[in-house]
């Protein structure tokens, strides 16, 4: 993943028609903010904002692997780890 | 098995979703139909205010706006053209898989609009559609240890009028476009004509006997639950919940 510094912005539409956007800033490697919105379903909800607060102050490089195990405690609906993934790159090299 | 029936008119909407968490932190098995006075507009939980909602058009035609506790899409409820329902039950009353349960409440109202002539059926997570076209959506959650659904069953639409409350893209909202929307949205007008919400709210509250297998007793909110509702206004007025997203 190659970053710029400065907030920049992804977004998908998954498979059913659900839209995930992701707002990043990132600072050299560091993710310094991070916000995911759309009209999806994520249970418990809260936990979206846990794992926001996980990925700030983390290398780029280790979004992955954070997402991925937040996700063995999350049930998305019509959502999944990898789709968040994808649109955090895309946000990264927009 | 017997449910609270709760038969609510008109109320605002930090007043109606306060209620509907209220409602949901007590657990106590219910049925709720209620309305929108103001029309309003309730966005997901997880959507950003600012990049779903037209504000300023809004705030000057008195539309409220106010985040919902479940996820899913933004919702335009106009005062006359919606019925609204909630549903809460302790979890373990509903298969554990959401998707499951989604099914079983989704059908239950499908079940309901068909006695009143609707070819009503679930379609996708949490829709009900009439010959494909949507009429119906819901969001769940589950605190607590229970489950809320709500949803709308739309009874009449005005597809114009949600586009220009809400921020749709310059392409989306051209003619072309506000025509194939109305053609895969529906309403109860235009499926079956006017009819009375007494006769609408019926016919749900059978489907949902029905389904579940469950009797209905008509009562109000406790005043517990009043109390709770009435501190959770305060949440669902405020701009640090509104905005939080």
């Amino acid at each position: 993943m190659k970053a710029k510094n400065g907030i920049s912005k992804g977004e998908k539409k998954v498979k059913g028609g659900k839209l995930i956007k992701c707002e990043i800033e990132v600072e050299g490697r560091k993710i310094k903010e991070i916000k995911f919105t759309g009209d999806f379903f994520i249970h418990p909800e809260e936990m979206l904002e846990k794992l926001e607060e996980n990925l700030r102050g983390k290398n780029i490089e280790e979004a992955e692997e954070i997402i991925n195990s937040f996700f063995e405690n999350i049930e998305g609906i019509g959502v999944a780890a990898d789709d968040f993934i994808e649109v955090l790159k895309k946000a990264v090299i927009s | 098995m017997k449910f609270r029936l709760i038969i609510h008119g008109y109320r605002n909407a930090y007043e109606n979703m306060a209620i509907d968490e209220a409602l949901l932190l007590s657990g106590k098995p219910t049925l709720r139909f209620y309305k929108w006075k103001p029309s309003a507009i309730s966005i997901g939980y997880f959507q950003s205010i600012k990049n779903e909602v037209n504000l300023e058009l809004c705030e000057r035609q008195g539309v409220d706006v106010v985040r919902r506790i479940t996820g899913g899409g933004a919702v335009y409820h106009d005062s006359e053209g919606e019925i609204t329902y909630s549903f809460v039950c302790p979890q373990h009353f509903m298969p554990e898989k959401i998707l499951e349960s989604y099914k079983i409440i989704c059908g239950a109202l499908a079940r309901g609009l068909k006695k009143i002539g609707l070819e009503a059926e679930q379609a996708g997570i949490n829709d009900i559609v009439v010959d494909g076209k949507k009429i119906s959506g819901s969001a769940q959650t589950r605190k607590y240890g229970n489950i809320l659904q709500h949803g709308t069953l739309l009874l009449q639409v005005n597809v114009r009028k949600m586009f220009s409350l809400l921020k749709v893209s310059k392409e989306k909202i051209s003619d072309k476009n506000i025509k194939s929307v109305e053609e895969r949205v529906t309403s109860i007008e235009k499926e079956i004509g006017k009819i009375s919400d007494e006769e609408i709210i019926k016919a749900l509250i059978e489907g949902f006997k029905e389904k579940l297998s469950i009797e209905f007793k008509e009562e109000g909110i406790g005043e517990e639950e009043t109390e709770i509702a009435r501190k959770l206004v305060k949440k669902y007025e405020s701009k640090e919940w509104n905005f939080k997203r």
